[in-house]
């Protein structure tokens, strides 16, 4: 594993290597658990980037719909939200105007009051330059931060960012994805780590239940240390030598004991903050919990799933309206929870493409290009809709009725990175991009865009 | 011979008592294993696991992981032996393990009333659904079959929270799935494409013929994708587009019978139809025929045999091998898409090569079964595996992409923490309706602890001679870790708990 931080890999497995060379056991033992599994929090209360991936590719057209584009209303007859000054039923079921032009799904209200204080930005028409139109090419192009999959670069453009950026004081809750497996995004950086819940991200003794909660924790301890022993040995299998695995193992151990220290199991949100029942408010809570813990959080990935609308997608109501309902509400749960904390926090929502512009019969919509992307929180120049429009008239199409990209999704990508993290450039984090200005976030570093 | 060891292991089970054992000893080729008694006493006799090296990798991955004595089996056979026997997919199945798969009331459904699988209760569906697939996978003879049929569940991967979808999966296993595991992959394409469930995952329920021509495409494009040609061998929008309006119509009868399909005619685009990429003309009012028509050459096409050769090179060898990918697909194309005559060079050229293989990292369902098998646990495979098995990442149909669940290292390393806690659980006997007995292997000299004991838990766990010098590390930390929980007053058998816990979360035991 290149991407590892050989320092630590020496601290780690060096020990290793001098008991192997005669130094007693004890010895080896007590030095890792010294090196091992202290934590450093010094720079807990750094900037955040939450990354919500909406799988499936997430139909922009009806999220942030261009209902002054005449167009619209004939390609989605029955899919098309009622204008804000339409007649059409209660005035709830209505697009919220955002422009004159664009109108945000009504089941979006909670993010309204964002949109109007100017920390919500969507920017419409973005995406790569994935022409397949596959869920699985377009996620691989966008989660390594490419214009399109070519096979040869496996690392996520979060695990190169965060690479980048590594130092010898990283917390070991730097990077979480917020699911079962790690996501492309992150793949590469070996001090991510994936969970679901903070609570339960300890270690058991097998024979805990019998002892003292003091003689489990000691027995757990114990375990963790012979742990990390064992994942610093290499194996061959089949004469190949099996990847390395002490990077991980160790992360996943130094996290185990941030979260110890962070105490999830008494965590309340602030007053009055009311999360959604749903997985993804879950992880938005388990977020907010280390963004407020000051533990080192810098990058959160969470997977939103459901976006993949072929069918009966609804309107104002209906499939997709849930899937925007639980959105909006965990989005601002979160922020509401985070209070003065929130200024540290910036929410970058992506998919991997948008839907074709006209419906289909079985009322729903097909795979597409262009979509929105959403950012929300610190540091966002929002309060607008930011786009170059490319129109829905049938030779403003590409392909079969796809919504042209005119602004690559790197560009945005970049512009976080460089005003809200520890970054001086950008250019070797996205490669082949020449970085061009989007005007998204509030500018903190000029000359690291160039 | 072969058969009384079937016996054995199904009486074990039909007793469904736990202390129920097995006695093996070793009788010319092959371990025999017979039901001594019903005395809780008896151990299952420990053998020092085959010197070879292929062997353990062959085994590993041809089977979800060795029974007790397993690996003596193909040692004995020989692996060429033991490969064409699980190849022929013949061996007698338990008819324990039978009891216990057909004795749920899902499988009970399936043959008897499929309509009544929609009024099951959504929770014993999605248990039950999952206890079918993890009964055979931990006790299946032929376990070749049980890993290809994981494989192919993934491969037309179905997500069971979508809709109805936990009500059509058990028929589609049964009547798509399952009965072609290793025969003819066309078959498989054909009954998969005909099955509610997946024409209602993949919404082709709603494709319909329209004006503007505005199909839906969300099948037609996964089917070439996904199931048979591969997103890159050159076919374009405009392929999916036509294969979309040959699907037209293929749907899901309604009301009580929504478990069966339907050719709807008068959602069926019955115009001429035209496919680049197969190079395939049909004429108008061709009716289910068009759609049958493209399958029957997505099938034979040299790009889907391609495809799956790749992907079961990944899977078997760890890496896709130029030519053993070539000979797979041509043996493919040549015995009119056998899936079995794919597998025999991938296997037997393949397999038994260790400079064709790449170490295999297990997914937790790797990990969860092969742990299970190497202490011939008894297990109910319910409730408490099953949330094992989920809180390491892998429960059952319940991937919600059409692409299945990953193989990759990449995908699933970052998570050992709750492999650590499953190794835990299960050393420690904390799961529910589940039984371990890796316990057994020690023997009387042995079961006091020390050097000795740990020496044999990681011969009967890793299935290498703990003299072997890549298991030295591995038994010398052991060693040291036994040595200090003794010194701190943990007793004997916990220690001895401790240490298999340690096996089973090794890094040697997340991969084969």
């Amino acid at each position: 594993m290149s991407m590892d931080r050989p320092s630590r890999r020496e601290l780690l497995c060096g020990s290793l290597l001098a008991a192997l060379l005669g130094a007693s056991a004890s010895d080896s033992l007590a030095s890792l658990k010294h090196i091992v599994i202290d934590p450093d929090t010094s720079n807990g209360a750094q900037n955040a980037l939450v990354v919500l991936f909406l799988r499936g590719g997430a139909d922009g057209l009806n999220i942030i719909a261009p209902y002054g584009d005449e167009d619209y209303y004939r390609l989605r007859p029955t899919l098309g939200l009622a204008a804000p000054t339409s007649r059409k039923g209660p005035d709830h079921s209505r697009l919220m105007d955002l422009d004159g032009f664009f109108g945000m799904h009504p089941a979006m209200r909670p993010l309204l009051p964002f949109y109007q204080g100017g920390s919500f930005l969507p920017i419409h028409a973005v995406g790569s330059n994935d022409h397949t139109l596959s869920h699985f090419q377009a996620m691989a192009a966008m989660e390594r931060g490419l214009p399109e999959d070519t096979g040869d670069i496996a690392s996520g453009w979060l695990a190169r960012y965060l690479n980048a950026s590594s130092s010898a004081n990283d917390s070991p809750l730097r990077a979480v994805a917020l699911s079962d497996t790690l996501p492309d995004s992150l793949r590469g950086s070996a001090g991510a780590v994936a969970l679901t819940r903070l609570s339960r991200f300890e270690l058991e003794a097998p024979t805990g239940t019998g002892g003292t909660r003091h003689h489990t924790g000691v027995r757990a301890e114990a375990m963790a240390q012979t742990l990390q022993t064992l994942y610093c040995q290499r194996m061959t299998i089949s004469s190949h030598r099996t990847e390395d695995l002490s990077a991980v193992s160790d992360a996943t151990l130094r996290a185990m004991k941030a979260v110890q220290r962070l105490d999830p199991d008494h965590y309340r949100p602030a007053t009055g903050v009311d999360y959604p029942s749903s997985g993804l408010s879950l992880a938005m809570k388990q977020a907010a919990c280390m963004v407020k813990g000051e533990v080192g959080l810098e990058v959160a990935c969470i997977n939103v799933e459901g976006w993949d609308t072929h069918v009966a997608q609804g309107s104002d109501t209906g499939w997709q309206a849930s899937r925007l309902t639980d959105l909006a509400g965990s989005l601002a749960a979160f922020f509401n929870d985070l209070g003065n904390a929130g200024q540290r926090v910036t929410v970058l929502i992506m998919t991997e493409f948008g839907r074709r512009a006209y419906e289909n019969t079985g009322l729903g919509t097909d795979h597409g290009r262009a979509s929105v992307m959403m950012l929300l929180g610190g540091g966002v120049r929002g309060g607008r809709v930011l786009t170059k429009w490319p129109g829905l008239a049938a030779h403003q199409l590409v392909g079969p009725g796809n919504l042209h990209v005119t602004t690559d999704y790197r560009n945005v990508l970049a512009e976080v990175l460089v005003n809200r993290m520890r970054v001086q450039n950008v250019g070797h984090l996205f490669p082949g991009l020449v970085p061009t200005p989007v005007g998204a976030m509030r500018t903190v570093n000029p000359a690291a865009i160039a | 011979m072969e058969t009384e060891s079937n016996d054995s292991r199904k009486h074990q089970l039909a007793s469904g008592i736990t202390a129920a054992v097995l006695v093996g000893a070793i009788s010319g080729c092959g371990i025999r294993r017979r039901l001594e008694s019903l005395d809780s006493t008896q151990k299952i006799v420990w053998m020092p696991p085959p010197s070879d090296p292929n062997i353990v990798r062959v085994v590993n991955r041809v089977s979800f992981g060795p029974w007790p004595g397993d690996l003596h089996d193909a040692a004995c056979k020989g692996v060429g032996g033991y490969l064409e026997e699980q190849l022929g997919a013949e061996l007698p199945e338990d008819s324990a393990v039978k009891w216990r798969v057909d004795g749920l009331d899902v499988q009970q459904d399936v043959q008897d009333s499929p309509d009544v699988l929609s009024s099951l209760p959504d929770d014993q569906l999605l248990t039950e659904v999952q206890q079918v697939q993890l009964l055979r996978a931990v006790y299946s003879t032929n376990q070749l079959a049980e890993v290809m049929s994981d494989f192919w569940e993934n491969h037309f991967n179905i997500y069971a929270l979508k809709n109805a979808a936990r009500q059509r999966i058990p028929v589609e296993m049964e009547t798509a799935i399952r009965p072609n595991i290793l025969g003819s992959f066309e078959n498989m394409l054909l009954a998969v494409a005909h099955s509610p469930a997946m024409l209602a995952y993949l919404d082709n329920n709603h494709n319909q013929a329209g004006t503007f021509q505005r199909v839906n495409e969300n099948y037609a494009r996964e089917l070439l994708e996904l199931h048979t040609l591969g997103v890159h061998s050159g076919y374009s929008q405009v392929d999916i587009h036509q294969v979309a309006r040959c699907l037209t119509g293929w749907t899901v009868s309604g009301g009580f019978k929504q478990w069966q399909f339907e050719f709807d005619p008068s959602w069926h685009d019955d115009g001429t139809k035209f496919i680049p990429f197969l190079n395939l003309h049909l004429e108008s009012n061709g009716g289910v025929h068009d759609g049958e028509a493209v399958l029957h050459r997505l099938a034979h096409h040299p790009a889907t045999a391609t495809h799956l050769a790749q992907q079961l090179c990944m899977k078997f060898l760890g890496i896709a091998h130029p030519e053993v990918v070539e000979s797979a697909s041509r043996a493919y194309l040549r015995s009119n898409t056998s899936i079995k005559e794919m597998l025999r060079p991938i296997l037997l050229d393949g397999l038994t090569r260790g400079d064709r293989c790449a170490p295999v990292f297990k997914r937790p369902l790797d990990l969860l079964v092969s742990s299970l098998r190497v202490g011939a646990a008894d297990s109910d495979c319910a409730g408490g595996v099953q949330d094992h098995l989920s809180t390491m990442g892998q429960p059952l149909f319940q991937w919600p992409m059409p692409d299945g669940y990953p193989e990759s290292a990449a995908a699933w390393k970052s998570t050992l923490l709750p492999r650590w806690n499953f190794a835990s659980a299960l050393a420690g006997a904390r799961i529910a309706g589940t039984t371990w007995k890796l316990r057994d292997c020690l023997t009387t000299a042995s079961a006091a602890g020390g050097d000795e004991a740990v020496s044999r838990l990681a011969e009967a766990v890793c299935g290498v001679p703990a003299s072997m010098p890549t298991m030295q590390p591995l038994v010398s930390t052991l060693r040291d870790h036994a040595r200090a929980a003794e010194r701190s007053g943990v007793s004997e058998v916990d220690t001895i708990t401790e240490v298999t816990a340690l096996l089973i979360a090794s890094p040697i035991y997340q991969w084969k």
